[in-house]
Formats: C-alpha cells, structure tokens, sequence
C-alpha cells in the first residue's frame, strides 16, 4: 500500500513560531519519502484546527499523521481523537514534541529547529511503521465472589447485591460473622457488637441475591476481570465443587493472632490465668471474668505489643482494644485494679485520644516499659520489667491480658495462590498502588479488604469493604461490555525458548506456559502493556504493539541521525 | 414517584474529591466537582515526596489531574462555592457562586507570557508566603488547569488603574476583563464533600515562637521548601541562605489543644528526616516526639529505615522554643524532670491538623453535623463513615477526621459505592 503521511506544525502562537523558524522545517521535511503534505497552523488544538485537521486527512486521503506540537500529555487525545473523527486509525498517529522538549528549552533559535526537524524526522520515521490496533469488546458476569464471611465480607456482599448482580459468600468456618463476633462491644462508643452484626448476618439471609456458602474453600479461580471460573468446595462433606462464573473476586479473609508461645517469656500456655486478647473477649462474653480457680481477679495486667518485635510492624487496634478491655473490667469488676504495660500509646483520628482520657480517669496505671518477662509467684503471677527510666521493677498481679499483633491468617498462601494475587513482605495481600489504588490488586478485578490486607479497626475495615464495591459497581456495570488494552505484548511461538523469564516479570499474571509447545503465551485481555516481559525477553521473543522493535529503532535511527 | 437525579456534585477536587470524581465518571454518571481554589491536586500536590516509599506525589497525581480535566462526565467548577443546597437525596438542587478567572480556559494554552509583565508582586499563599507570585498567576509550576487567574483584590486594573500589562502580553486573546462572576443552578442527587483540612494556627501557641524566630517552619512550610517547584528550587536553606547543620522537628504540636492524635504527623516527620539527609548528609536530626504512632503494616519498616541514617529520637512530655543569646534553642523535659537545652539551626513544628476554618458554615449550608472539633460527622462509624447526618451527604478524606492519602483514597472510594449502591 502506498503510504500518504501528512505531517501538520503547529505554531502555539508565539510558543512555538517565535522559537523555531517553522518555514525552514517545512522545507527540510517536505521532501522526505512518503511525505504527502506537510503545513502549519496557529493552534492545532483548537476548534478551528482540529477542524482543519480533520478536512487535511479526508482531502489528502492520508494514510498516517504526524503533528508536531506540545507534549502528549497534552493534545495526544485530542489529535487521537480527530483521527478517529477522520475514520484514520488513531495508532497511525504519532505526536512530535517540539515544544516542552524542544521551543521552550533551546535558547538558539538556529539550534530549536535543528533540534525540531530531527524531532519531526523521528515521528516520520516510526509512524510509518505504525499498524492499526481496533479495540476489543469482551462480554463480563456482573456477579461477584466474596471469600470470608466477616464484617467485611458481610459488609461488601449486602451493598454488591441485587436482582441483576448475585453475591456468592463464602466463609470456611460454620457461621457468619468472623473474629468480631466474639466481642461483647466495640472501642468507639461501646456499643454492643450484637446489634451491629447479627442485623447484617439476618439480612444476607433474607437477601435473595446472595447465596451463602459455609464450611466451604475456593478451590480454585482461573479467568481475568469480567470472567473468572471459580470452584467452591464444601470442608465437611464429600461432594463435588460448585463451579460459578463471577466477574469480580473480593478476598475479606480476615486476620489472626500472633502465637504468643513463640516468646516464651510471656508464659502463655505455661502458666495459668495468661490470656491472648482473643481469650479475654470471649471469658468475658459469657459475662464472667474468673481467674482458673473460679475467683474473682483482683488485679489485671494488660501486656501492650506482644509479638511486635517478631512481625516488625504495629498492629494499630491493639492500644485502642486493650483500653476497651479496662472498661470491660471496670464495669464487671469496680474494684479491680488494672496496669497497661506499653511502649508507644497508638491512638490516631479523631475520636481515640477522647476515649483513652476518659478510660484514664478510671484509676488505671499505664507503665512505659520494655524487656517484660512473667514468671509464677505463689498463687500469682510476677512481671519484670524495665521502666522509662531505665530501672528495673516487678509487678504482682492475679491475671495477665497479652495484646499480641495481628497476623496473616494461616491460609492466606492459598488464596493468594489460587487467585494470582500477590503477599508484601508481611504475608499479607498486597496493594496494586499503597497510596492511589489501596482496595486493588495487581490482578484487575481482584479486590483486598479489611485485616487480610492489613490491621486495622472495625469502622476502616468497613469503608475497605465498601470501597471495593465502589470499585466493582463502577467498573463492572450489567450489561456493559468491557474494553480491554489495546497496546498489549505477545510472544512469538517460534522465538520463544520457553525459559519462563516473562512469567516471573508480569505483574499482572497475564502469561501462560504452554506446557504441550513449551512456550509462554499471553492473555491479552489480561495484559495492561507495561512491557516488562519485552524489556526482560532473552529471545526477542516477546513484543509489546505500538512499541514495537522497529518503530523505537526507527524513530531513534532518525533522531540520531 | 418522580426519578431520582443521579448526577453527583463533590466539593473539593484535592485526592479524595478526585477519585470519587473519575470512579463516578467511568460508571456514566454526571459529575459537577467543585474547587474553591484555581487549581485541582489539593495538599497532596504541595509534597514532593510521599511516605513510605518516597515516590513523587506530583508525579504521583498529575495522571489523574489530567484525566480529570480530559473526562467529558465531570464538569470541574474552579473558584467555585457552594452556597445554597435544597432537597434531599435523589433531588438536590444546588446554588454556585463561580468566581471569574478572566482568564478564558478555552483561549489560555499556558504559556506563562501573561505573568511577567504584572506590575504587582505578592505572597504566594500555596508557596506559604515563602516567595512571590503576581497579580495573575498559577500557583506553582505544573498546577492543573495549566490557566492563571487574575486576583481581583490586588490587580491594578481591579483597582481603577489603566494597567493592560497582562492582555497586551497574551497572544492568544485569552485575557478577558469583562469577565462575570456566574451563578449556576444544578440539580443532582448526592453530594461527596472532600474539602479536606487546615493545619493548626501556630503563632497562636506561644511556646513554639513559631513567627517570631526566624526559621522555625511548620512542616506544609518545610515541604515547599523542598519542593523542586517550590520557593528555593528544592534547596534546603536558612534565612540568610546558608545551609542548616542542625535541626529540630517537633511533633504533636498543638495535640494538647485540639484533644486528638493527627495521623500523620510521625509517619511526615520521619519523611523530612528522609528529606534532610538526601540534601545534606551530615546534618543532625533530632526529633521530638511523645508516642511514637506508626501503625499499620508498611510504616514500622520505614522507621526503622530512617533510625539507620542516625536520626535522634527524643521523648518529651513538656518543650519550648526560645532564643539564647543568639541561638535558637529547644528547652524539653520529660514528666517534669529536668530541663535540657538544645541549640538548632532549624525548628520544624508538626502541627496538628484541623478542619478547614470554613467547614461549619459549608457544614450549615449542606444541613450536615459537625462533631465537637469541626470534622464532619459521621452518623454512624459502625454503619459507615462516609455517611454525614444526612442522607445522600457523603464525608471523604481529612474533611471527615486527619488520616492518610490511602485512607482518604479509600473513603473516597467508598462513597462512591453507597451513591452507586444507591439505585
């Protein structure tokens, strides 16, 4: 096919026109193969000229289109945009920018259009090896899969669903409701847990949108946003899997505690009356807090940060629980007296500080401490410990409440394997983008909430679950088909040398291996184009469209030239 | 029943305001954003770097300003104000002030030209006063919509002058004084309010002498100072120009006062010892802390990073900014013990953050709550946090309680799923 290029100046005004002598381009471009026409105009970007761009390409009957003109950043769109207007394919376009690169930066008007004409060559050069890309439409389920039946994913399930989008839930455990339904209030307010969940728990029941699956485990999730194929398997029973098809995945798996026997210096499950906090809210649901004899505790140590050192973060909800727990004892036992041993007081927002001034109030010792060890002293236990000010000191008292971090729950390698998603160094999941994208995953369509991407409280991990329906409801609309990247890679079988390389580089889990022609293959409604299987490619196997080996290498060739 | 409206107006186009903007966008629904200033982007723009992995936060959000400003749902409403709201959810209607920029968004392609010949110079208040701007101006380099504004107190013209410097600069007829400010009525159905928040007034806290000794900075301060876009080019400098050997950062200044932890403040501040030691490695650290609130599962790991380079942690429970002789000294002590004296090139306060000094009377007009510091309030934190006493009112981001880009990005994210939840 014979190639038509038209290559199109804008003079932004003085921006441009003032600082590069843009009749001398014309002439130095003009003459250049497969050129076809090459003008100027004040400013492209304008009605006016996006008009006369339009018309240009009809008239000149143009097979590829350069403009010269700002960043792409800028006008990339637009231009993209009146080429699609002009029925010529937008990728058979490429922006040449002769301005921030090029007018605003280069003092020597001699020099810019030097630098310009090179910069308009380069365009040239790699546009004409430009093919067309069409975008692809996939259909997609608008059904989500929800794994864990906490406050999370009790939360995210009743807000997903609706006549045209179905929920499935399921929780391997027998029942609804996760770790909080274990405590008898919450910190903020103390207000009864019962209400708050027991309501939800009545309502999935009723919703005829969601279909709850307990004693059950996703066996197994294959597929990309829009369509997964998921197995669910019932724990308790031989039967066979459930297969559904869903569009998104919300992992709400949860949290667990640290196993405080791995510091032995706590003496929990050496000596009697030593409880995690898990232990403590569930003594103190049933409505009596008794030491192991069936008395009355006089005294109660709350031991802060427990398994910190080991995990090397701080679990956030410890400070604030281990407060509530004083309240919980202080209205069960007036009397009792009760010392936190702590080493930073972790009580962000707006309302913490208020409540830990208010528990204060209750005659309550909080000790600065650090290097604590428990050992038995007659009928009670004695804690060692150093004091802010470097003394060392004991304490006796009846009961010990450690607060130990919070942890990946132990089958969160699983699920992260089954569904692609990857872990941080903590082994919990991981945020496609910690600051802008805290909610997604790596693998689009997948969506983390609540302690299973990290501690935190009640009250965050319900806006997490929230947001991941907000993320689902606006991407995943009944109905709508969904446009997938353009500007994928793809591997040549032939090249390929079936070393794997590409599979270890995509962040995105969008490359197979073939195992019957022992070659990677990528789903190219998974890839996002990021090109690091191209850039990693021992073979020059993998190639990236619109990126392509030639057109850099051209468009280079021509810039250096 | 009539059918609800479900077009959505947000106040505040800073991260949160954003994010809900371009999540709403792309489920089809009409977007009227709001900003009281000329540019998008918020505090967040103001950073040069974020914790806890130090990545640039213009960089960071210039994309999504970009999108935003390309995306043909979302009508982005700068030096607007909301001044009357009416109905209720599903049929708000909604009274705009929009300030004229006089500058047309159409015409302006962000050349710059106009700035130079102002005849007026001025402080630039997103700079923090820390260097000058004109009468017409942007408020930093890269600020999005790249358009100036005109400053109506202080432009000569607006005065009754005869000056044109700034039309006659412009190629592009951009400049128009004719310009009107504009009331605008819209119909909508959820409102997502993210106008995020203000840092204490610290002149008001006499021990600091925050205003009255040179080179004791708040941190929004220090980050312009460091700021590549900023007042010094990024150059960490005192005063007289020198560079600073020492320095103090002092936390929860201002905790006392306002009866709450900000969030932020220790994760920021082990950031600007970050920020130090990469242009001046031999500079002494000291930071003055109370507790050490670092929580969640990243930021442990960045701490524990920073205390490598050899920063000084120092607890106190009482502290004191003052002259000596001619040094600039920070008297701490501890549980009332004894009095230490430090002498510091540099002080920088981290002051607690406070909702925005127009919150209650945005919070009247919209017929929300606030709580006993000024935050919006949510109705229920156990139901949700994003839902206002309101229905149909959504509270996002540092507008609702200090927190982080991550939390406020995911409130955002949230409200979005109640409006979208909504029908």
């Amino acid at each position: 096919m014979e190639r038509k290029i038209g290559v199109y100046i804008c003079e932004c005004g003085p921006n441009i026109s003032e600082k590069i002598d843009i009749d001398k381009v014309i002439d130095a471009i003009s003459p250049y193969e497969d050129v076809s026409v090459v003008e100027k105009f004040k400013l492209l970007c304008s009605a006016d000229g996006k008009k006369f761009l339009e018309e240009q390409i009809k008239k000149n009957k143009l097979t590829h289109l350069v403009v010269a003109a700002c960043s792409p950043k800028e006008h990339e769109k637009t231009f993209m945009e009146v080429c699609e207007n002009a029925e010529l394919n937008p990728y058979l376009f490429q922006l040449a920018n002769i301005r921030e690169q090029c007018a605003w930066i280069t003092e020597d008007k001699n020099e810019a259009t030097k630098k310009a004409i090179r910069l308009i060559k380069a365009a040239i050069g790699r546009v004409r090896y430009h093919s067309s890309l069409e975008k692809i439409e996939i259909d997609s389920i608008p059904d989500v899969l929800v794994i864990g039946g906490g406050i999370a994913g009790i939360e995210a399930s009743l807000q997903l669903a609706r006549p045209d989008r179905k929920v499935y839930l399921v929780e391997k455990t027998s029942s609804l409701g996760g770790l909080v339904k274990n405590f008898e209030k919450t910190f903020l307010g103390m207000k009864p847990v019962s209400d708050i969940v027991n309501e939800k728990i009545h309502e999935i029941e009723k919703n005829e949108n969601i279909k709850v699956f307990t004693d059950s485990e996703v066996e197994e999730a294959i597929g990309f946003f829009g369509n997964f194929e998921v197995n669910i398997k019932r724990t308790n029973e031989e039967t066979e899997p459930v297969e559904l098809s869903v569009g998104a995945v919300i992992l709400a798996t949860g949290a667990t505690l640290f196993n405080p026997e791995k510091n032995p210096e706590y003496g929990y499950g050496k000596f009697d009356n030593v409880l995690t906090s898990l232990d403590f809210e569930k003594m103190n649901l049933t409505g009596k807090i008794l030491l192991k004899d069936g008395t009355t505790p006089k005294s109660v140590s709350i031991i802060h940060c427990v398994g910190r050192k080991d995990k090397e973060y701080c679990s956030e909800i410890c400070c604030m629980y281990s407060l509530k727990f004083i309240r919980y004892l202080k209205d069960k036992l007036p009397n009792i007296s009760v010392q936190n041993f702590y080493s930073d007081l972790v009580i962000p927002g707006k309302t913490d500080q208020k409540f830990y001034e208010e528990t204060k109030e209750k005659n309550v010792d909080f000790i600065r401490s650090s290097n604590i060890s428990v050992a038995k002293k007659g009928n009670q236990l004695n804690i060692n410990y150093t004091d802010e000010n470097n003394n060392k000191k004991s304490l006796l008292t009846d009961m010990i409440i450690l607060s130990p971090a919070l942890e990946p729950t132990n089958d969160a390698s699983k699920i992260a394997e089954i569904t692609g998603v990857s872990r941080d160094d903590e082994g919990f999941f991981a945020e496609e983008h910690e600051k802008l994208n805290p909610i997604s995953t790596s693998t689009e369509g997948i969506y983390i909430v609540g302690c299973a991407k990290g501690p935190k409280n009640i009250s965050d991990t319900i806006v997490q679950a929230e947001a991941a329906s907000g993320k689902i409801l606006s991407s995943l609309i009944p109905g709508r088909k969904l446009e997938p990247e353009v500007k994928t890679s793809y591997i040549s079988e032939s090249f390929c040398i079936g070393c794997k390389t590409c599979l270890s580089v995509c962040s995105y889990g969008a490359i197979i291996f073939d195992e019957a022609k022992k070659v990677s293959v990528v789903n190219e409604v998974i890839c996002r184009g990021c090109g690091n299987c191209v850039a990693a490619c021992p073979s020059g196997a993998a190639t990236i469209k619109h990126f392509k080996f030639n057109q850099l290498y051209q468009e280079l060739r021509e810039a250096v030239k | 029943m009539k059918e609800k409206n479900k077009d959505v107006l947000v106040i505040g186009a800073g991260i949160a305001g954003i994010e809900a903007s371009l999540m709403l966008s792309k489920a089809d629904r009409k977007v009227h954003l709001i900003e009281k200033t000329s540019y998008t982007g918020g505090t967040t723009i103001k950073f040069e770097e974020v914790f806890s992995n130090m990545e640039c936060s213009t960089c960071m959000v210039a994309p999504r300003q970009q999108e935003l400003l390309q995306d043909k749902n979302i009508n982005l409403i700068t030096l607007g104000n909301v001044e009357e709201v009416k109905g209720s959810v599903g049929d708000f209607t909604v009274k705009i002030h929009k300030k004229a920029r006089y500058v047309d968004m159409n015409n302006c392609i962000g050349c710059n030209a106009c700035f130079e010949p102002c005849p007026v110079s001025l402080k630039n208040e997103f700079e923090e006063g820390l260097s000058e701007r004109k009468a017409i101006y942007v408020p930093c380099a890269g600020a999005l919509p790249n358009v100036p504004m005109i400053d109506t107190d202080n432009c000569l013209r607006f005065k009754g002058k005869k000056c044109t410097a700034c039309q006659e600069a412009c190629m592009f007829e951009a400049i128009d004084y004719n310009q009107k400010d504009e009331k605008l009525d819209l119909k909508i159905g959820a409102i997502v309010v993210a106008t995020g928040f203000s840092l204490i007034d610290t002149e008001n806290l006499s021990n600091y002498s925050y205003g009255k000794i040179d080179n004791v900075y708040t941190s929004m301060e220090f980050e312009r100072l460091y700021a590549s876009n900023g007042p010094t080019d990024g150059k960490i400098v005192l005063k007289d120009g020198k560079s600073p050997k020492n320095v103090a950062i002092i936390h929860c200044v201002g905790r006392d006062k306002k009866g709450y932890c900000s969030s932020v403040c220790c994760m920021y501040s082990l950031k600007f010892n970050h920020y130090l030691k990469s242009k001046i490695p031999d500079i002494d650290i000291k930071e003055f802390y109370t507790d050490l609130c670092i929580p969640g599962k990243s930021h442990q790991k960045f701490y524990e990073k920073m205390k490598e380079t050899k920063v000084d942690l120092i607890r106190f429970s009482e502290i004191e900014v003052a002259k000596q002789g001619k040094d600039t000294v920070v008297k701490y002590s501890k549980n009332g013990g004894k009095k230490n004296v430090l002498p510091f090139d540099m002080i920088i306060l981290a002051p607690a953050i406070e909702p925005k000094s127009d919150s209650s009377k945005l919070a009247n007009t919209l017929g929300i709550t606030t709580d006993e510091y000024g935050f919006f309030k949510e109705e229920n934190p156990y139901v949700s946090s994003v839902l206002s006493s309101k229905p149909g009112v959504f509270i996002v981001g540092c507008a609702q309680g200090a927190k982080n880009i991550q939390d406020s990005v995911s409130q955002a994210n949230a409200a979005v799923g109640k409006i979208l939840s909504l029908t």
